[in-house]
This record gives structure tokens, C-alpha cells and sequence, in this order.
């Protein structure tokens, strides 16, 4: 049993592994769509096993905290990684100003299969943001207002944004550079009662040339929506993003008719009324959830300080202008003693 | 002055105090000069030296005076990278070159190294470049700091790779006879591996909390990461290839020019060829 570990810790079949690895992250350079996820996993594995092995059987490793501690944390790292895949969330949401963040709105959900935070426990409110440009449409901060329950349970203010998340519940919500307008709607149908909500348009000032939408009523035809926009946009000078500085005029076409309403307007449709009641803005948030993040981190951090305790104990020993013969022998003895395993590992520091 | 950014003065004046140091360490260690006194006593170190620091200092005026222009740090455009570089180079090269004398003479070799970057950045407009909202975080100081280090220590290294595989020639072996034998130039060469792959790691951890925090994951394997893994991995399998094989000097030099070329791409081609997320500026 001993000599299959050991065969399997073999030097060797580290280098295999290494070689395999770095195939399959060459592979895998730009994230190609038509190459597996299995030509990084299957070296991994690969490492794994002869790392696990090495860790058990050779004394070098086994035998100097530094080495250890790193080679250790290499394989928890692996396995932080691959519990990270199986219990993580990412997904993208777009939230409307004044609106209260539900999960039922998240888009594009990919989760693992063993994901168990608690989502429904997280709670916000989205408030006013502004983005500011630098001249040429350049892209700068992004400083997002969100009301979040303390744990009295008072709504607390928070500003967001950029590569500052939002963090709740180990949920981490990221502005992203996906925000617009949005018109807040009421329909007043002829029986029945009104009903308001909201109709995104596409990212702005990304798809400025093209804020249009499409809705259709109950019971009704289609509706074609396009928001004619003022805003402070300036493509030649600074300028800044925000809601408070924004106005605009929604044009509502139907298959007969073509109609200019005002903020605070209405437009009488076939079967109901439409209320153009407010011009608001909605910021695209990603969210992304990993239990592993922190302790991967305190992990990493471990195994570098392993090593670099390793490398200053062996430079310590040996100072760094030696004499020939000194290295020569010292180089000798590494290389012998990596394929003797029963070799005690304190004579390399002797010498 | 009129056209002329006021950076590229004092860019122009350090990378003249560089070929100087270039050509003096260079005259160093021809044969036909070792008589000449001023060789013979080693002073031409000095002088080496001194044009490093006045070279350096040029470079660091060259980087504040494009701060104080365009208002931000040498972060993001492919000629600030360079500029940044050819400074921190120079100033953890010249740390070694100082506390590491029998060393010296492989700056026939490190300093044609960084005169790539020099004639590079020569080529290149100095136009400004924007600031991305997510070069705020303090993690990029963290990050860009220890990759530096790496940086320079790789360039350590090659230039005593250097000295091992030009000694397989006559001209060679006369140029650095000077310089230990190939089995202890080899032995440093990989310290400076070993310390490269701490300072490699660290700054592929700083990297990676700083992605988590300006793009909401910690790694992606877009193509800079990948690259950046590629060049750990490389350096990785170099230390183990060491300790499985008998390796001929020249084969170990060869090896760390390898990875250094990995490190380069890494640095100077991936960030501004690739059109992922990940490309030195979003």
C-alpha cells in the first residue's frame, strides 16, 4: 500500500500533472465556449491525488513546516475551489429607484447544486445614483444610494458602487455598468382596476440612440414606448449620470396612432387610460455569493507565508555568494534526496 | 518645447543615464580593458551604479510630471506601464547589483534586458489615458507593488541565465570569468526563482481579491489570468524540473529565459491584445 503512495508522490507525476495543467490552461486561453471544463478539472485531480500523496510519504515535504504548510494549503485551495462551484450564485438584477430588491427578479441564475444561503432574508431598497463621465463618454464613479436594514431592524443608509459591494448575507452585489431609465406607468383600464408598474429601457447612455420598449396591455393591443430623454449627457465634457438632472417625454405608438406625453401626462387608448407618472432610473446590479472567498483568501495567504518561512530558512543557512563546491554538493544532495524518500532531510541543512 | 509632453524630458534623460551605465557595464567586462586601472579596481561599478540612481531618479521625475499632467499614476496605458517598469527595475536592480557584487558583471545582460522596454516606450505616443473607476481600490497598489518584485527578481535571474548559456561560448566564458563558477551562478539564479515565485503568488492572491472587488469574482481564466497562471506554473515546474533531473547549466539558464518570456508576454503583450474585461483598463 505504502509503495503505491509513494509511486503515487512521485516527482515525476507532479511534472505530469504541471504539464497537463498548463495544456489545459492554454486550452482554455480566453475562455473558449467549445473546450470542456475537464481539461483543467482532470490534471487537478491529477495533482491532487500525487500532491495528497506527497504530503503523506516524502519527508521533505512532510518533514519541514515551511513545505508543508504550503503544500497543504495547494490542496485546500483545490478543495475551497471546488466547494466554492458547488454552493456559489451568481446571478444579475435590474432595480428600479425606490424599489425593494426580491429575488423573484434575478436573471440569469447560475447556482451550485449545493447553493444554501439564505437570499430571502436579504432585504434593500434601491435609492438615487449618479455615474459620473469624463470627456469622451469615459466612464467613472458610480455611487449608488441603498437602504439596508441594521440589525434592530432600522432602515440604514449605504452608498455602493463600483468596487465597493453591497454585501448581505454573504451576498455581494456589484453596480455594473448596466443602468437606464425607466417610465413608471399606470394603466386605468375602462372596467377593472389600475394597475402601475414600470418599463425598462435598454442601458443608457450605452443604447442612447435607442430607449424604446414594448408593452401590451390586458386585453389589449401591443404599445411601442420610446423615451425621448434630457439629460446632462456630453460627449466632449465631464458630466454626470443621475436622475435629479434628467427629464423626458414618452412617445406612445400603437398601430394607429403616434402620442407625445408628458411626465405627469396620459394618453386615452382603445380599452383604458395610460398615466406616464414618473421617469425613474434603474441600475444593474450583479450578485455573486461564494462561501469559500475568506477562508480561501486566509488559505493562500498561509501557504505563500510557508513557503517564503521555507525559502528564508534554506537562504539563512546558506548565505547567498557560496562557494562552488557548496552549491555543488547542496545540489547533489537535493537531488539525491528527492529520490530516496528514507534519506533524512536534515542532512541538506547540515550541509 | 512646444508639442513635447512634459514627461518625455526627463524620460529621454533616464534612459540616457541607462545607456550609460549599459555601456560602461558592458566595457567591464571586455577582455582587452581589464588591464585599464579603472576596470582593474572595479571603479567602473561605481559608475554603473551612479548612472543607475541619476537614472532612476530621471524616471521618477518623468513619472510625476505625467501625474501632476494627466492626473493619475502610471497605471493603465502600455507607456506608462513601461516607464513604471523601467523604474522599479531599475531600482530593485540596482539594490542587487549593489549588495551582490560578484554578481555585477550579469548586468551585460539585465540591462540590454530593460533597454527593450526603453526602446519600446520610445516608439510609443504618450497620450493620456483615462482612470477606470476601479483603480481606486488599494489593493491595486498591493498588487502592481508585488508584481514589480517578481518582476525584477525574474530579470535577476535571467541575467544570470544569461551568464550561464553565453558561457558556452569562448567570448562568453572570457567576459564573465570573472563571475563564479557556473554551479554557484546557477544555484543564485534559481534563489532569485524561489523568492520570484513567493513574490508571484502574493501578487496573484492581491489580484485576486482586487478582481473580486472591481469585477465581482475572484478569477475568471480571462486571458491575462491565464496568462499570469500560465507564467506561476512555468515557474513552478522549472523549481521541480530542478529537483527531479541533473539539469546542465546552460538547459537551467535556458529554462528561466523561458519563464521570463512567459512573465514578459504577460506583462507587456496579454494586457493590450486581448479584448476581454481583464485588460489593463475597463
Amino acid at each position: 500500500m505504502l509503495t503505491i503512495i509513494q509511486k503515487l508522490a512521485s516527482l515525476k507525476f507532479t511534472l505530469v500533472g504541471m504539464v497537463l495543467l498548463g495544456v489545459g490552461a492554454s486550452l482554455s486561453y480566453g475562455n473558449p465556449t467549445d473546450i470542456p471544463v475537464w481539461v483543467l478539472v482532470v490534471p487537478m485531480i491529477l495533482l491532487v491525488v500525487n500532491l495528497s500523496a506527497a504530503i503523506l510519504t516524502n519527508p521533505r515535504i512532510n518533514q519541514q513546516s515551511g513545505l508543508l504548510v504550503f503544500h497543504v494549503s495547494l490542496l485546500v485551495i483545490v478543495i475551497l475551489a471546488a466547494v466554492g462551484r458547488l454552493t456559489h450564485m451568481d446571478a444579475h438584477i435590474e432595480l428600479v429607484v425606490g424599489s425593494v430588491f426580491a429575488r423573484q427578479n434575478l436573471q440569469e441564475i447560475k447556482s451550485g447544486p449545493l447553493h444554501g444561503g439564505n437570499l430571502d432574508d436579504v432585504s434593500f431598497v434601491q435609492g438615487p445614483f449618479s455615474v459620473q463621465y469624463a470627456p469622451g463618454m469615459q466612464r467613472g464613479l458610480t455611487h449608488s444610494q441603498v437602504k439596508i436594514k441594521n440589525k434592530r431592524g432600522e432602515w440604514q443608509d449605504k452608498v455602493v458602487g463600483d468596487d465597493r459591494p453591497l454585501i448581505i448575507n454573504g451576498y455581494r452585489f456589484y453596480t455594473t455598468f448596466n443602468k437606464g431609465f425607466t417610465s413608471v406607468l399606470t394603466w386605468v383600464p375602462d372596467e377593472g382596476e389600475a394597475v402601475t408598474g414600470t418599463v425598462n429601457m435598454p442601458s443608457y447612455p450605452l443604447f442612447e440612440y435607442k430607449q424604446d420598449n414594448r408593452w401590451t396591455p390586458p386585453g389589449g393591443d401591443e404599445i411601442k414606448f420610446w423615451l425621448q430623454l434630457r439629460t446632462n449627457m456630453d460627449e466632449k465634457n465631464a458630466w454626470v449620470l443621475e436622475q435629479g438632472s434628467s427629464s423626458g417625454v414618452l412617445v406612445v405608438v400603437t398601430s394607429a396612432n403616434r402620442y407625445e406625453v408628458p411626465l405627469g401626462g396620459f394618453v386615452q387608448l382603445g380599452n383604458g387610460r395610460l398615466q406616464f407618472d414618473d421617469l425613474r432610473m434603474w441600475m444593474g446590479y450583479r450578485l455573486f455569493y461564494d462561501p469559500t472567498i475568506q477562508w480561501m483568501f486566509f488559505v493562500s495567504i498561509a501557504g505563500v507565508m510557508g513557503l517564503g518561512y521555507y525559502f528564508w530558512k534554506k537562504m539563512n543557512v546558506q548565505p547567498w555568494m557560496v562557494e562552488a563546491s557548496v552549491a555543488e554538493t547542496s545540489k547533489k544532495m537535493m537531488i539525491n534526496d528527492n529520490h530516496s524518500t528514507k534519506r533524512n532531510v536534515a542532512m541538506e541543512d547540515q550541509s | 518645447m512646444n508639442g513635447i509632453v512634459s514627461e518625455l524630458p526627463w524620460l529621454w534623460a533616464g534612459l540616457g543615464a541607462y545607456f550609460v551605465a549599459t555601456l560602461i557595464a558592458m566595457w567591464g567586462v571586455v577582455p582587452r580593458f581589464a588591464g585599464v586601472p579603472f576596470v582593474k579596481t572595479k571603479r567602473h561599478e561605481h559608475v554603473v551604479m551612479i548612472f543607475l540612481v541619476v537614472g532612476i531618479l530621471l524616471l521618477t521625475m518623468a513619472i510625476a510630471a505625467r501625474w501632476i499632467r494627466i492626473g493619475h499614476g502610471p497605471w493603465i496605458s502600455l507607456f506608462e506601464l513601461l516607464v513604471s517598469q523601467l523604474w522599479s527595475l531599475g531600482i530593485i536592480f540596482f539594490l542587487l547589483y549593489w549588495r551582490l557584487p560578484g554578481l555585477r558583471p550579469s548586468a551585460v545582460v539585465v540591462l540590454p534586458v530593460m533597454w527593450i522596454l526603453g526602446s519600446w516606450v520610445l516608439i510609443l505616443e504618450p497620450t493620456a489615458s483615462h482612470f477606470p473607476a476601479t483603480y481606486y481600490n488599494s489593493w491595486k497598489w498591493v498588487h502592481v507593488g508585488l508584481g514589480k518584485v517578481f518582476l525584477a527578481l525574474l530579470l535577476a535571474g535571467v541575467g544570470l541565465a544569461g551568464v550561464m548559456v553565453l558561457r558556452r561560448t569562448q567570448r562568453g566564458q572570457r567576459w564573465f570569468s570573472s563571475m563564479p563558477s557556473d554551479a554557484v551562478v546557477d544555484h543564485l539564479a534559481w534563489r532569485f526563482m524561489m523568492l520570484a515565485l513567493v513574490f508571484d503568488s502574493l501578487m496573484l492572491i492581491a489580484g485576486a481579491v482586487w478582481a473580486q472587488d472591481a469585477w465581482g469574482r475572484y478569477w475568471a481564466w480571462d486571458s491575462l489570468e491565464t496568462s499570469a497562471f500560465l507564467t506561476w506554473l512555468f515557474l513552478a515546474i522549472g523549481l521541480h524540473v530542478r529537483l527531479s533531473y541533473r539539469v546542465p547549466t546552460w538547459v537551467s539558464g535556458l529554462m528561466i529565459i523561458g519563464i521570463f518570456a512567459m512573465a514578459f508576454a504577460t506583462y507587456f503583450g496579454t494586457p493590450y491584445i486581448s479584448s476581454a474585461a481583464h485588460k489593463g483598463m475597463v
